[in-house]
């Protein structure tokens, strides 16, 4: 379970440009649920996910992990516990790596790098079979560099790597939003697949909203750091894409 | 001339060692690491004090290499726990060490011709003792960076290699693998300043000096030979990167043998070099605007 | 296609320039240029034994050594073409260079090597153990600090006449306490001058107030502190970066009205108001006659110690002793050579 209990966030404190954007803010996810985080520019989304993965410090409050305090993990621990897919699809894997190394590099998260071989002999066969999975042909391409790849192609690779390993927690942040639709859509039903499949906690931060009511079963409205919206379950499952583009609006009308 | 060409070879190889630690920090780090115009002469530095006090000619290797490694980790240390801009931790670095070296060794320092050295020990001499001394130089030095070349291909191909070029690459992925980039960094640091003392350290052994100088502009050195290797072999995918600096280095040196042989101004000699890059950057079809990845 | 071309090209050539190098060994004639160095090798023995000149870079104390070595190759009766031939190489103030230098003269077989400057002899030292062969050096100050005393090397030592230079000061400026003096703290022979300054200006009832420097730029801060320091006076070494910028320093000293003193005539007529010093020419001489010796086999480097100049002169500047409102005791200037710009 992963809980976030009372964060203030201020950017640029004391200055003419002050933003208070989380002011006692507090949320719980509960394992296994997949959320989806929307609003708008300015409300709060990638904060959180930054003050979550501990990119960046919160001013005060604590985010739980089965109630165990990791607010004070520096970024690279939390992430032992943590995938995190970004929007920059350059930024899941190393492009001038192998999809080989890259994919060895992911299966060895959580033992140590040390001497032995870095890239496995004997993983080649699973590597191909999950690559296989994606349906997207790229088995055959695991002597490739990365970086000669299109982004739609290393950001299910960079999905892939994210899940290898067991993990408490996927954090997806807006990591369609790069991609052409056709892409978005195929890298979007892969995450549900993979979701489900592995029985993962998943917070996800989206722009689109028809993704936000299609998939996960809980969504949270955010703006200006408060939540106004936060529907899970059947409720959740029967509102609509319109619905929450109303829902949208008129918070965005209602700041004027 | 045999002769001559054997001993451009041989400082070609000799010099090909601090071509592998730039190569490790340029290459593969992505870090501008400028203290290794301060860890080289630390190498020759430690080396010639330990040659004159007697010490056994073999044991400077890997004292040379623990200096080194110091000084890569002061960098890396300087600039991941205190936050200093790469170039600059390594220029404090660089600077620190050019006193570091005058406390070590003085100003100069002469290892004489009666002290033995790895080129002239016994060991040596059991099995090269039938060559002349150039050729010894030449079989040792050939010997030596072989092993490092083989060693450091190895060690690239382990995990924590891997590791090490992920965070050049991609910094950001080796913090989702939960790992420290910041020590990732250290330990690069660290490997390739070794490198470089040992460098020093050889360079020592075959000049029989130390001088306080000796490291101004190895880093320009390290860094061309490694553009040229890598840039000429960049379309052979067979050859190595370890294997190409080691050609650039040799390269280098052939170049400026040309230039002396062929009576060329030696202040010249730093603009045939500049031109002499050009030209193969030119051939090889890239202008050298990004440092070639592992 | 094109790119795997371009790649062939690139590596032929660097073929070419090895291949060039060979070619060159065997000798080809050299291009020469407007005149810094030549070079004409012979391949074979029993031609006209080459000597190899390694001067470590341009400046104008190398310079008169390696023009006196010449004359004193020639005194010793010895011509250039039958007895002899020159390569002459410069290492533009680079230790790899010099290295590679004094390799090429080893594989050249080269009859004798002529270093000058320190680096640039010990880098033939070192190049020459193969073939053994003699090494002369000139302009080092400190051979013994250098390791140069023993094996089939000699030379001859620009070691300055320390006690000279304090007794000429003593006679101008009797009333004077403090020699202020700049060094480079990288420079071996200008280290080891320092502790001789320090070591006998006791004597003269002198303090040396030194500052030690790592690089030409610093050199002008470090006059400013001595002149902070109130010194009576700059006196200075054979250092290549206070030489460097010696125009400099004397602006400023001159503002102060503190004279300096010069290690070499040059200084002087560049406006040093004095110098007990020595002549390099003359040096380069003493090596050039000690050079022919070993060349003609009529002694070994061994049978040689290296010499130190033994005798100094004394040079005065007038224009820049008046233009400080000194003069110039009878003492001194009876045996003192002018030496200003005219």
């Amino acid at each position: 379970m992963l809980e976030i209990q009372k964060i203030t966030k201020v950017y640029n404190a004391g200055t003419v440009t002050e933003n208070r954007l989380f002011s006692d803010f507090s949320l719980t996810v509960d394992d296994g649920q997949f959320v989806s985080v929307v609003g708008g520019n300015g409300s709060g989304k990638t904060s959180l996910l930054n003050i979550i993965c501990g990119t960046i410090p919160a001013e005060s409050g604590d985010v739980l992990v089965d109630g165990q305090s990791i607010s004070r993990q520096k970024d690279y621990q939390r992430c032992a516990s943590m995938g995190r897919v970004y929007q920059n699809p350059a930024l899941g894997t190393c492009p001038n790596l192998t999809m080989l190394e890259n994919l060895s590099l992911a299966d060895n998260k959580g033992r140590p790098f040390g001497l032995s071989r870095g890239v496995s002999k004997t993983r080649g066969a699973y590597f191909r079979e999950q690559l296989a999975a994606l349906g997207l042909g790229l088995e055959d391409k695991l002597n490739v560099k990365m970086g000669s790849l299109s982004g739609g192609q290393r950001q299910a690779v960079a999905l892939l790597m994210a899940t290898l390993t067991p993990l408490r927690f996927l954090i997806l942040d807006e990591h369609t939003a790069a991609l052409d639709p056709k892409t978005a859509e195929i890298i979007m039903a892969l995450t549900d697949r993979i979701v489900r499949e592995k029985r993962l906690t998943a917070v996800m931060v989206t722009h689109n909203l028809r993704y936000a009511a299609e998939y996960g079963d809980r969504i949270l409205m955010l703006d200006r750091g408060r939540i106004v919206l936060d529907r899970a379950g059947q409720e959740k499952r029967d509102t609509s894409a319109e619905e929450l583009f109303q829902l949208f609006s008129r918070a965005a009308l209602d700041c004027g | 001339m045999l002769d001559l060409v054997i001993s451009t070879v041989t400082q070609g190889l000799i010099y090909a060692l601090i071509s592998f630690g730039v190569y490790i920090i340029y290459s593969i780090l992505d870090f501008p690491d400028l203290s290794v115009d301060g860890s080289f002469p630390l190498g020759a530095a430690v080396t010639a004090v330990l040659l004159t006090r007697g010490v056994n000619p073999y044991l400077t290797l890997p004292a040379a290499i623990a200096a080194g490694a110091l000084a890569g980790l002061s960098t890396g240390l300087i600039h991941v726990k205190l936050h200093v801009r790469d170039l600059l931790a390594g220029i404090i670095t660089m600077t620190a060490l050019f006193s570091i070296n005058l406390q070590i060794a003085g100003s100069n320092l002469t290892v004489e011709r009666a002290t033995d050295t790895i080129f002239t020990a016994e060991p040596t001499m059991a099995v090269f003792g039938g060559l002349s001394l150039l050729g010894r130089k030449l079989a040792v030095a050939f010997l030596l960076t072989l092993a490092v070349k083989l060693g450091l291909d190895a060690y690239l191909r382990t995990k924590s290699g891997l590791l090490l070029r992920a965070v050049g690459d991609n910094g950001t992925l080796v913090t989702a693998l939960a790992r420290d980039r910041g020590s990732v960094k250290i330990l690069g640091l660290t490997l390739s300043n070794a490198l470089v003392a040992l460098a020093g350290c050889v360079v020592c052994h075959e000049q029989r000096s130390f001088s306080a100088t000796m490291g101004t502009g190895q880093v320009v050195f390290g860094l061309a030979t490694v553009i040229i290797g890598v840039t000429l072999f960049r379309r052979l995918r067979f050859v190595r990167g370890t294997t190409a600096v080691i050609v650039g280095s040799i390269l280098y040196k052939t170049c400026i043998q040309v230039a002396i042989s062929l009576g060329l101004p030696a202040n010249l000699l730093k603009l045939i070099t500049a031109l002499l890059f050009l030209l193969v950057l030119v051939l090889s079809g890239r202008k050298g605007e990004e440092i070639i990845h592992a | 296609m094109m790119k795997t071309l371009k790649t062939i090209a690139a590596a032929l050539l660097a073929l070419a320039m090895s291949a060039s190098l060979a070619a060159c060994g065997a000798g080809a004639p050299a291009a020469s240029s407007a005149a810094v160095s030549t070079s004409s090798s012979s391949a074979a023995s029993g031609d006209t034994p080459v000597i190899g000149i390694s001067q470590y870079g341009e400046h104008p104390s190398l310079d008169n050594c390696r023009e006196g070595f010449l004359e004193g190759l020639k005194e010793a009766g010895l011509t250039e073409g039958t007895d002899f031939t020159l390569d002459y190489q410069n290492a533009g103030f680079d230790d790899s260079v010099a290295t590679q230098i004094a390799q090429k003269f080893s594989a050249e077989d080269t009859a004798l090597m002529c270093a000058i400057a320190t680096p640039s002899a010990v880098a033939c030292y070192a190049a020459a153990e193969d073939k053994d062969i003699p090494v002369i050096f000139t302009a080092i100050t400190d051979p013994e600090a250098a390791g140069l005393t023993a094996g089939n090397v000699t030379g001859t030592s620009d070691k300055l006449p320390v006690e000279a230079q304090l007794e000429l000061i003593r006679n101008i400026q009797p009333d004077a306490k403090t020699i202020g003096i700049v060094y480079t703290t990288s420079e071996p022979n200008s280290v080891s001058s320092i502790a001789e300054y320090q070591a006998k200006a006791g004597s003269y009832n002198f303090t040396i107030d030194a500052v030690g420097v790592t690089a030409q730029s610093e050199v002008t801060q470090a006059v400013d502190k001595l002149i902070g320091d109130g010194v009576d006076c700059l006196s200075n070494l054979t250092d290549n970066n206070v030489v460097g910028v010696l125009s400099s320093v004397l602006e400023k000293t001159n503002e102060a009205g503190i004279p300096v003193y010069g290690s070499e005539v040059e200084q002087v007529k560049n406006g040093c108001v004095a110098a007990a010093g020595i002549d390099y020419y003359q040096l380069g001489i003493q090596t050039g006659a000690m050079a022919a010796q070993v060349l003609t086999g009529k002694k070994t480097c061994d049978d040689i110690p290296y010499e130190t100049i033994s005798e100094y002169g004394t040079y005065v500047n007038s224009q820049s002793l008046a233009a400080l409102h000194m003069t110039l005791p009878a003492a001194v200037s009876q045996k003192a050579t002018e030496a200003s710009k005219a």
